[in-house]
């Protein structure tokens, strides 16, 4: 089996040993000995709401080994297994691509070793992991036959922006399915999805080097499979790199579009979009966010308005690039990038990414300031708002990103029309 | 007397008439070698025009955006015009050589052996050009997006400065190729070269000398970004 080379030759003796298993669970970002411990005594609380008979193998990497893999037996529960091995890739701080990738292919290969129906993988930072949060992402794979439960973090007004700007508007109006973090991390797999994953389509995928959190989510869709989502609780964000911003930008669009190129098929018939199931309470966070300053937001993007026109002209139709002269020039009380508008730019720079235009890198870099221009706009819109009216206001994005697909169509089918 | 001097005169004017009459043949390859080759020439040129039509050669290059300056340069901004009128002289050009080693291989070949020799630097130096274009283009792109994104307000500054510093080397090295200037290239690309060094450095020293003052004072008065920065992307 190819993708056990996935896992050290040491951890698939182990597999061999363990036989089967109902469910496999990862954690991907376990760093230490206690984390794990505190991670695995969850485990068993939520598999003890599911149901006493699960045989669970919990996988984790652990930096300390380094050859081997090490089987750990549960004592108190036999159908708890706990298998440890060393990273695929080298350590980093943030997981890349190519390690994160790796990580969760391993998984994968051990559920399928293991004949396992569903597969856990849990990739946020365990400190605000819960036995509910477990219990959540594998219940509707266990019992309810989901093929795919994606998280659904309670986050805060300014958090998870990417996602809420772009990721998942963007993703709800190509595939018609609204679901709120489609990037996860933290998801739960059906045996069948996982043995999707690992067949054909994903190889082809691994080969072009596509980043896995982007096409869980649209796989499942385009490959017709259940997908529900389950609403987890609070998510620790990792702090906003302003200095390396344009390479998270550049590392999570390019992935994003290149996956809308792959899947151009199914999305040009998708029309409009429906929910998808969602199992949980939402959980209320509590909100410390008064005036915000946004100040360095606006001047990055006016800097941006005076030196890269060029770059965006290459992609921007003119009356877009006019439009954003006129932005760059508002007080910032009034600063307000409309919504039709942000769209249109995301849906051209999607069109320039797979016209290749100019260099894919070079493309996404030169956004970052007309992204920092949507955040200022959002964050004087909502700086005082309530959870109630953030939820309405990415509502109203994602119509407009939903109002604005006959255009990406149009634009996609013929791009060399005349656009002004 | 007189007979001898007539004599003299007609001699004088069979050997210049026989000479004359030697050349003739040579003349005559020389106007239809030019004959030929313009016919192959415009042949060649109709061919390649209805491919690179075919192609859209034109708008690719256009919506590409890598060379740019190529279009700028082009007749009627038409990279199609450009290359066929490129390939059309060059094959006159063969031809009207292989017209002239038709005077006489022993006085002729040399000088046109000696062309095409030079040819090949030409060439090596047309794509010298090309390249340090798209290169100097590509990093001053890099630049200027990566200093806009470091909020770096003379980001256009250093963007030019890339671009015209590896366009000044090309340059030279183009000129080498070609075995034009010699010594005077390298002094006047070392002169050229350290001066946009020393322009650059003195222009973003002298500039930004404010700049860093003021933003070493807004770091050392500004709070923990964890404590006050509400935003997360990911």
């Amino acid at each position: 089996m190819a993708e056990l080379d996935n896992i050290p030759q040491p951890a698939r003796q182990h597999l061999e040993r363990i036989g089967a298993a109902d469910l496999v669970i990862g954690l991907l970002a376990g760093r230490t000995d206690g984390e794990i411990g505190a991670a695995v005594a969850l485990v068993r609380e939520a598999l003890a709401k599911v149901s006493s008979s699960v045989r669970t193998v919990v996988i984790y990497t652990d930096p300390a080994i380094e050859q081997t893999a090490e089987l750990v037996p549960v004592e108190e529960d036999a159908n708890l297994h706990l298998l440890s091995y060393p990273p695929v890739a080298p350590a980093t701080p943030a997981l890349t691509a190519q390690s994160t990738e790796g990580a969760y292919r391993a998984v994968f290969a051990a559920g399928e070793k293991l004949g396992a129906r569903a597969c856990g993988v849990i990739a946020s930072n365990l400190d605000t992991l819960t036995s509910t949060w477990i219990y959540r992402l594998i219940q509707p794979v266990l019992q309810l036959d989901f093929d795919l439960v994606t998280p659904c973090y309670a986050d805060r007004t300014f958090e998870g922006l990417l996602n809420s700007s772009i990721i998942c508007p963007f993703t709800r109006a190509l595939y018609g399915k609204r679901i709120r973090h489609p990037m996860g991390p933290d998801f739960g797999f059906s045996g069948r999805l996982t043995h999707r994953f690992l067949g054909t389509a994903s190889g082809a995928r691994a080969a072009s080097r596509v980043h896995p959190l982007t096409w869980f989510a649209t796989e499942a869709i385009c490959g017709g499979f259940q997908a529900c989502q389950a609403h987890v609780g609070i998510r620790v964000h990792p702090p906003a790199d302003w200095v390396n911003l344009s390479s998270v930008l550049a590392q999570v669009l390019d992935p994003l579009f290149l996956d809308v190129q792959q899947n151009a098929a199914f999305w040009q018939r998708t029309r409009g979009s429906q929910p998808v199931p969602a199992f949980g309470e939402s959980v209320s966070v509590p909100e410390a966010v008064g005036a915000v300053d946004v100040r360095h937001l606006i001047e990055s993007f006016q800097l941006g308005c005076r030196s890269l026109q060029e770059v965006w002209g290459i992609v921007l139709p003119p009356k877009t690039v006019l439009e954003l002269t006129r932005l760059a020039r508002l007080p910032a009380d009034r600063f307000r990038m409309p919504d039709e508008f942000w769209v249109r730019i995301i849906y051209d720079f999607a069109l320039g990414h797979r016209l290749r235009t100019i260099s894919r890198d070079h493309l996404l870099r030169a956004m970052t300031p007309l992204y920092l221009a949507w955040v200022a706009s959002y964050a004087l819109e909502l700086e005082t708002a309530g959870a109630a009216a953030v939820e309405q206001r990415l509502e109203q994005l994602s119509v407009a990103y939903e109002t604005g697909k006959p255009y990406f169509l149009s634009r996609w089918r013929w791009p060399d029309r005349f656009n002004p | 007397m007189w007979v001898q001097i007539e004599q003299a005169l007609n001699q004088s004017m069979l050997r210049v008439l026989n000479e004359l009459a030697s050349l003739l043949p040579g003349m005559a390859a020389l106007i239809l070698a030019v004959l030929v080759s313009t016919l192959v020439a415009w042949i060649l040129t109709f061919l390649l025009r209805v491919s690179l039509r075919g192609l859209q050669f034109d708008e690719r290059l256009n919506r590409g955006g890598a060379v740019p300056s190529l279009i700028e340069w082009s007749p009627k901004n038409s990279p199609t015009l450009l290359l066929t009128r490129v390939i059309f002289g060059l094959v006159l050009l063969v031809g009207f050589l292989i017209g002239i080693a038709a005077f006489d291989a022993t006085v002729t070949s040399q000088p046109t052996m000696q062309v095409f020799g030079y040819l090949r630097n030409v060439v090596a130096a047309v794509l010298v050009l090309l390249v340090g274009n798209v290169v100097a283009r590509f990093l001053a792109r890099s630049v200027l997006i990566g200093a806009v994104n470091m909020n770096l307000q003379y980001a256009r500054l250093l963007s030019a400065g890339v671009k015209w510093m590896v366009l000044v080397l090309v340059l030279a090295m183009a000129l080498d190729h070609l075995a034009i200037g010699g010594g005077i290239v390298h002094l006047a690309f070392g002169i050229l070269f350290g001066g946009i060094v020393l322009a650059l450095a003195l222009a973003v020293g002298l500039g930004s000398k404010e700049l860093v003052s003021r933003s070493l004072e807004r770091e050392a008065s500004k709070k923990p970004i964890d404590a006050e920065e509400p935003f997360r992307h990911l």
